[in-house]
């Protein structure tokens, strides 16, 4: 279990939070029920193939459905003419179309979809569309497209956003500057592979609304989207979630909103119910993954070890359509100095189309690549002014009273320090840092440091506030209706768990509904790890106002006035005289006999996050997560293969709800990271994918993991629940720069790309063999 | 489809049928690769019912092995026992328990590719494969066998029943090395295996095979030249080296998305060491390099 | 294509159905018997998510065509435990979060319970080489060998 450190000894007693609490949802999923879009099929349901561009870069100069129309068995085809609003399906800007019209921007792009109640006979007839295209030049690189020659993928150009940080005065900076440090760093596209592949079916209803349901993160996005194609009003599509098997990002960006968009286009023009499920070859191809960067990096820093100036230039590869990539490039941006004070700050960064797949969300969020190029820096900057990397660490991280790059002041809930204390002690880093620098042999040990901090709510991503519903029914059970999803994390338990607390009631009394936009009001989307955070407070302030409710109605039963009334494990009672109680279930009858509406929804909205959008220099988050890491690897120096054997891990989470799922995030994030670190990479080659599925794209199995220690740290925060902060996405941040300083302690070679695949590091060990460092 | 009842059934149909057949054993990897439409166009013909194909045996001097044994009874035969944990090499490395309970020799040496394990280790231990039609029985060496990439000299009527190889005794050993990207589930960046005959008072190399999934082109193969470079000598580090500078010279190794050409050719001398040096342990020679 | 019967037992049930050349034994559980306690992760034998017991062996059902299954006794999760009555393996993946997002609990169950029915007390080590064809993405893992482990503990007490 994991270790607990930091609590505030003026904390309120609590008696669920904090406490390691049964998911609610784990039972239907130990049974294997059958709760996933693809187990749920409408009887005689037409199954929908994509079409899909083969070429990279193209005009559209004809699309000819007519064989596969006639093709027996085919009910349905449908190309962008078929939109009956929109053709548009996008996450942020209006780039992507649900079915391409005039051109293809990469390899997979949807251009058809056929339909048949036989899923081999659509297949079949994908075969059977003729496409005429035009090509045109297409460009791979982001460093090419950037360029003013290059093709334009879009018409405005192929920078799809480009965001500056200025704080103070980089020149300056760079004067006061003993060392000038530069260095370039590369990172791949990480595909999420959330386990079940993207599915989703529509049902048309006898009113001419649409019934959508699939596997999602963000219902009423995708509510939005789909009114939009549809040309219906969004009261007319209703959106359900299922029960989804890991999202990661890709579900809460544009998949949901193509594939329910394609099905709801069939089902209302066939009357029929239409279903749409992508292979795992469709979703590897067509669904968001992680930014590649390539971010460089000029640091001045002085003798004595503090930084004066930072400077950076951070290229992604945003892919054909840019998705989320203006968000990521944004909070990679603000994260890209690392978690480090530093006067003098100069950063670009750019969401460039090419013509590979699209990025876009993906858990971390431009956390992880800029936290792989800071935490690689520093040590580089550490070596060349002949300092050990965890005493620079020390000398430049924020504190309470630092700012940020953003200029943001770092308050006393920065658990920072004792992060890394933590992840010192328990890796026993002092130790195997001297003994391993004295190894011989084939195989060498390392130890490898990475610190972070993460932004925590939407900030600069959106409007964060979040819709809770709770009403309690006749026999006592307490709904909770939010439109906040699961999808793995069990954050939505945790909601229940607050409501629990706040409510004094047994958590076996709560019944969480499914996301419906029929019964839920919006609450953004489930990004961001906002769940707990934002959702929490929605929770906290619900449940503290049917807790009222029940409260006065006591009161009145009990002959007192409210503010007499206290309540424990169900009982009510006047605080002078306890032994007269009334029970919850009491409470509820006498609102029922009386008419009374035992019902609350509100909305939680949080602060206003305010900044300069040409200097980045504000309040761009409401509170910061933090965390250190600590890696350790064994190289073998004749294979270059990699091995991590053991990561310590530290959060400061401000205040864990339930840290049985705290450390299933850390669990899970950390291998993911492993794997970002290590192993992982989607492959393109002139804008295909060589490696669109799990034999050939290396996942870590559960022979790859090392062992992990999660050290909770709690510094409460003032946006979450109890103080708590987000630690869904942190974890996958750190292990990959961890592991890179591992192997550079191990055999003092610097990788400036990830992932450390065994080809990079024995190159890497021939290169300094045969150039050695001074 | 057709189900064959027996060897004799599935002969006699294979005879009729010379073409637009394909033949199936368990857990193949051709359903990965069969589209929908050559499931029409083709006839499936299943062999997993074909249970008397599954077999280990000791015989005469040989060890024959049944096209439809699958890893995990092969690794769990009492007939092998740990002379031939070489076996028990490519099953740790070989994909996961669900695919070694299914996967077989046959299907593993029929694929013809750098991703089959096996084929590598039969090629060292000089194995020979059985082809039986309605007309008769041929063998001819797994050399012989493997065409080029997924091709093999397997005939429309034909179907391999059993490969065979000489026994392993107390001067011989057999060993295999493979580099992935992972720990399971692991597709061969590049593997190697060695079969090793030691004169153990003399530390003389009666006899060397070496193979890789890659020498020269996109299937397992033996390295020859550096075969005869070990030959006859005695084991020691100078013979090793010497080898290895044989070896890098005989391979034309290519790169694709796994990896680099340069990085095989610099592995490949690493896998050959160390499976060499398993061998020399399993001899209980303790190889000092 | 052509059509066959098959003749099988799926958690202690005999079934005799036609199938089709084509359909895999994925297909037949999910499809024709209804059993959607079995899921899809790739289709092409690489994840582990779709694994049954075969005659007692754990095999991907995504590679095994449905003719390929006559005569033989398939397990599925659906014959494990019960919400009345779950299965000590089941009680214990909850009680250590070893279900997140759930898509590989079922074969992770069932490769679990074959390792537990042929070795009652495993090493950390058993149970990470029993569950190395089955790909998880959210855990990590480890609460799933914590799971395990309790769960051997439990069963053995029993």
């Amino acid at each position: 279990m994991a270790e607990k450190h930091g609590t505030r000894p003026d904390a309120p007693q609590l008696v669920l939070v904090g406490k390691s609490v049964e998911r609610l949802d784990s039972v239907d999923k130990v049974l294997g029920k059958p709760i996933y879009t693809m187990d749920i099929l409408p009887e005689n349901c037409l199954y929908l193939k994509v079409v899909r561009s083969t070429h990279v870069h193209s005009l559209l100069k004809s699309v000819d459905v007519s064989k596969a129309r006639n093709y027996p068995g085919v009910v349905q085809v449908i190309t962008a003419a078929d939109v009956p609003g929109i053709n548009e399906s996008t996450a942020l800007l209006p780039d992507k179309p649900l079915l391409a019209s005039d051109k293809v921007r990469f390899v997979g792009e949807p251009i058809a979809a056929i339909a048949s109640y036989d899923p081999v006979i659509a297949e079949e007839a994908v075969d059977l569309v003729k496409i005429e295209y035009e090509d045109l030049r297409a460009v791979f690189s982001p460093l090419d497209a950037i360029e003013s020659d290059a093709p334009k993928i879009h018409a405005n150009g192929n920078i799809a956003k480009h965001l500056k940080l200025r704080k103070g005065n980089v020149e300056e900076g760079f004067k006061q500057a003993d060392y000038v440090v530069e260095g370039t760093y590369k990172t791949q596209f990480q595909e999420p592979v959330p386990l079940e592949p993207e599915a989703g079916f529509v049902v048309p209803e006898p009113d001419g609304s649409v019934t959508c349901v699939g596997s999602m993160q963000s219902p009423f996005h995708v509510q939005t989207g789909i009114a939009k194609i549809l040309s219906l009003p969004p009261q007319q599509v209703r959106v359900i979630q299922a029960a989804t098997g890991g999202a990661f990002g890709p579900k809460s960006d544009e998949m949901p909103v193509d594939i329910l968009g394609m099905a709801a286009i069939v089902a209302l023009k066939t009357g029929k119910p239409t279903a749409l499920a992508y292979t795992r070859e469709e979703s590897m191809i067509g669904h968001t993954k992680r930014h590649p960067f390539v971010i460089k990096l000029k640091a001045g820093v002085k003798k004595n070890g503090r930084l004066t100036a930072w400077e950076a230039r951070l290229i992604a590869d945003t892919g054909a359509y840019a998705s989320l990539g203006p968000l990521v490039i944004t909070r990679a941006l603000f994260h890209a100095t690392g978690p480090y004070e530093i006067p003098n700050v100069k950063s670009d960064s750019y969401c460039v189309y090419t013509n590979n797949t699209m990025a876009g969300s993906f858990r971390g969020f431009g956390g992880p690549q800029s936290h792989f190029a800071a935490e690689s820096h520093v040590e580089e900057i550490a070596k060349r002014i002949g300092m050990d990397p965890l005493k620079f660490r020390r000398l430049n991280m924020l504190r309470p009273g630092c700012l940020t790059a953003t200029s943001q002041l770092i308050d006393e809930s920065c658990g920072l320090e004792e992060c890394i204390e933590k992840v010192l002690e328990a890796s026993d880093w002092h130790t195997k840092r001297n003994e391993y620098t004295k190894q011989t042999g084939t195989i060498r040990k390392g130890i490898g440091i990475a610190i972070m901090y993460h932004g925590n709510s939407l900030g600069p991503e959106g409007n964060d506030y979040v819709a809770v519903h709770m009403k309690i029914d006749k026999d006592g059970t307490i709904r909770f209706r939010t439109a906040l999803t699961e999808y793995g994390t069990g954050a939505t338990s945790g909601l229940l768990q607050i409501a629990a607390e706040v409510m004094h009631l047994p958590l076996r009394y709560f019944k969480l509904d499914p996301p419906d936009t029929d019964y839920c009001n919006d609450a953004g989307p489930t990004v961001a790890s906002r769940t707990i955070s934002v959702g929490g407070r929605a929770s906290q302030m619900v449940a503290g106002k049917l807790h009222q409710r029940l409260k006065e109605i006591a009161a009145r039963m009990l002959g007192c006035i409210v503010d007499e009334i206290e309540s424990t494990n169900g009982s009510y009672y006047a605080r002078e005289r306890p032994e007269h109680s009334v029970s919850y279930l009491d409470v509820v009858k006498s609102a029922y006999e009386q008419g009374l509406e035992l019902k609350v929804d509100d909305t939680f909205t949080a602060p206003k996050c305010e900044y300069d959008p040409e200097t980045s220099q504000g309040t761009t988050y409401l509170q910061y997560t933090y965390g250190a890491v600590t890696a350790e690897v064994e190289v073998d120096t004749e294979t270059g293969k990699v091995q991590v054997d053991k990561i310590v891990a530290a959060y400061d989470i401000g205040k864990a709800i339930n840290p049985l799922s705290v450390e299933g995030q850390i669990e899970g994030g950390t291998v993911q990271g492993v794997g970002y670190g290590i192993m992982e990479e989607l492959i393109h080659k002139d804008g295909v994918v060589l490696n669109p599925n799990l034999a050939d794209y290396y996942v870590p199995t559960s022979m790859d993991v090392p062992e992990i220690k999660s050290i909770l740290v709690e510094y409460p925060g003032h946006l979450g629940p109890y103080g708590a902060k987000v630690i869904g996405e942190p974890p996958i941040v750190l292990p990959a720069p961890a592991i890179v300083n591992a192997i550079d302690h191990a055999v003092g070679v610097r990788l400036s790309e990830i992932p450390a695949t065994p080809d990079r590091v024995l190159l890497a060990l021939k290169n300094m063999i045969a150039q050695p460092r001074s | 489809m057709y189900v064959p009842e027996n060897l004799d059934d599935l002969l006699t149909y294979l005879e009729r049928h010379q073409s637009g057949v394909q033949l199936i054993a368990n857990g193949s990897d051709l359903i990965n690769r069969m589209q929908r439409r050559q499931v029409n166009a083709q006839v499936l013909v299943d062999l997993s019912g074909l249970s008397e194909f599954n077999f280990v045996r000791k015989d005469k001097g040989k060890i024959r092995i049944g096209a439809l044994t699958t890893i995990h009874d092969l690794i769990s035969s009492p007939v092998l026992g740990s002379r031939y944990d070489v076996f028990r090499d490519v099953a740790a490395k070989f994909g996961g328990p669900s695919i070694v309970n299914v996967a077989t020799v046959g299907g593993n040496i029929c694929a013809a590719s750098s991703a089959e394990d096996l084929i590598p280790v039969l090629l060292v231990l000089n194995a020979k494969v059985s082809l039986r039609s309605k007309k008769g029985e041929r063998v001819i060496t797994l050399k012989e066998f493997l065409r080029g990439k997924r091709q093999t000299a397997l005939l429309q009527n034909e179907i391999m029943v059993e490969t065979v190889f000489d026994e392993l005794d107390e001067q011989s050993s057999c060993a295999f090395e493979k580099i992935g990207m992972r720990n399971s589930l692991i597709i061969a960046i590049l593997n190697c295996s060695v079969y090793l005959k030691l004169d153990k008072r003399t530390k003389r190399v009666d006899d060397i095979r070496l193979a890789l999934n890659r020498v020269f082109e996109k299937i397992p193969a033996r390295a020859k030249k550096t075969e005869i470079a070990m030959r006859g000598k005695n084991l020691s580090m100078q013979l090793v080296e010497t080898a290895i500078t044989s070896l890098k010279s005989e391979l034309q190794l290519s790169s694709d998305f796994r990896a680099s050409k340069e990085y095989r050719h610099d592995v490949a001398p690493v896998l050959f060491k160390r499976a060499l040096i398993k061998c020399a342990e399993r001899l209980g020679e303790k190889l000092v390099v | 294509m052509s059509r066959h019967l098959l003749k099988f037992n799926v958690n202690g049930k005999d079934h005799a159905l036609v199938v089709e050349s084509h359909e895999r034994l994925l297909d037949v559980l999910r499809d024709r018997l209804g059993l959607k306690g079995t899921k899809e992760g790739c289709s092409t034998g690489d994840c582990g998510i779709c694994a049954v017991l075969m005659d007692g062996k754990l095999v991907n059902s995504c590679l095994v065509i449905a003719i390929q299954a006559r005569n033989k006794k398939i397990t599925t999760i659906e014959a494990i435990g019960t919400s009345e009555q779950l299965h000590p393996l089941q009680r214990e993946f909850i009680k250590w979060n070893a279900s997140q997002c759930g898509f590989c609990i079922p074969a992770m169950i069932l490769a679990s319970k074959n390792l537990l029915d042929h070795k009652p007390s495993p090493t950390d080590e058993e149970i990470k080489q029993a569950t190395r064809g089955i790909i998880c993405r959210c855990t990590g893992y480890h609460s799933m060998i914590n799971a395990v482990r309790a769960a051997a503990l439990e069963m053995k007490k029993q």
